[in-house]
């Protein structure tokens, strides 16, 4: 796992990452643009938390319920292998999670007339209480992780696109 | 009898005693730095040659988007960025820096960092070294296009 002298280098995905989350917009005006990136992330249910015109700084958040058919089945599936052993074993699942978002915009270099967006999604999940069957399991285990899923970012893009009128072009 | 009474004494002492004593004063030295926060000082700032404070500001928060940071807080006319990355064994930690930048002279924009993993300062060097490699790389990059 990743040892403090690693954390300010690049790491051999950080190119494809950048790529997926990063598109140019044939834009001048980068007020227009954030405010536009604002107002889908607005129409995604986000807060907007933090702001810099200046800087072309967005971060936004938003919360939802995290929980999903397979884990709960999988809990129900865990409890009654469980009876057998005459133990009411309960995993916890996932409950709650808090979706973050942090937008830049950047002038596309020797281009006034671009500029560049890239966003990064991240989330945090809290797990439900459970038991190990001797035990009872406190609720509020955390985990958190950066999104990598291509589709979400595709989605963002596709939104913002539609919103500004412009065509968004890869990196 | 006796030692029953130095018992209830000594009882009694414990526990008011302690009632007697003011509020403890902060140490003198609560805000001097230490030689370990002066030694790193000189590894945590890098100057640049640019007038440019708003560029090289820019060009650290793309550093921080590449090397895959959360920017936090944002404040151009302060020149200023929090971010923070969820690092360490299965990704239970939290590393968390403050950049400031600033111009320093007609010339010049000075980049000041200061790291925490898990609250903790990061006094190593070669970590500071790595951040500013990326500032500059992200710097150099908009430099050259924009030439």
């Amino acid at each position: 796992m990743a040892k403090p002298e690693s954390f300010f280098e690049l790491k051999p995905e950080s190119n494809k990452r950048k790529a997926q989350q990063t598109r140019i917009f044939d834009i001048s005006d980068e007020k227009a643009l954030l405010s536009a990136s604002a107002a889908v992330l607005q129409d995604l249910g986000f807060q907007v938390e933090e702001s810099s015109v200046g800087l072309g700084v967005l971060r936004a958040a938003k919360e939802r319920s995290a929980r999903q058919v397979g884990q709960e089945i999988l809990q129900g599936f865990v409890f009654v292998l469980g009876l057998f052993g005459q133990k009411a074993i309960i995993l916890p699942v996932d409950l709650h999670q808090r979706i973050g978002a942090v937008l830049v915009t950047r002038q596309a270099e020797n281009d006034a007339s671009r500029f560049i967006v890239r966003i990064l999604f991240y989330r945090t999940v809290w797990k439900g209480d459970g038991n190990t069957g001797d035990q009872y399991i406190t609720p509020g285990e955390q985990r958190m992780e950066v999104i990598y899923d291509e589709r979400i970012y595709q989605q963002f893009f596709a939104k913002l696109s539609k919103g500004l009128f412009l065509e968004a072009h890869q990196i | 009898m006796k030692t029953r009474h130095i018992a209830v004494l000594v009882f009694g002492l414990c526990v008011f005693l302690p009632a007697c004593v003011g509020p403890q004063k902060p140490p003198d030295n609560l805000l001097s730095l230490t030689d370990a926060q002066m030694k790193i000082r000189s590894f945590q700032t890098r100057t640049f040659d640019t007038i440019d404070s708003n560029k090289v500001l820019r060009a650290v928060s793309a550093a921080l988007q590449d090397l895959g940071f959360i920017i936090e807080r944002a404040n151009a006319p302060m020149g200023l960025v929090t971010a923070g990355q969820f690092a360490g064994q299965g990704f239970a930690g939290f590393v968390e820096l403050t950049v400031i930048v600033r111009n320093t002279g007609k010339q010049q924009t000075e980049v000041r960092v200061n790291a925490l993993f898990n609250t903790k300062p990061i006094e190593d060097p070669k970590i500071y070294q790595n951040f500013f490699t990326s500032v500059e790389r992200s710097l150099f990059i908009s430099q050259t296009q924009a030439n």
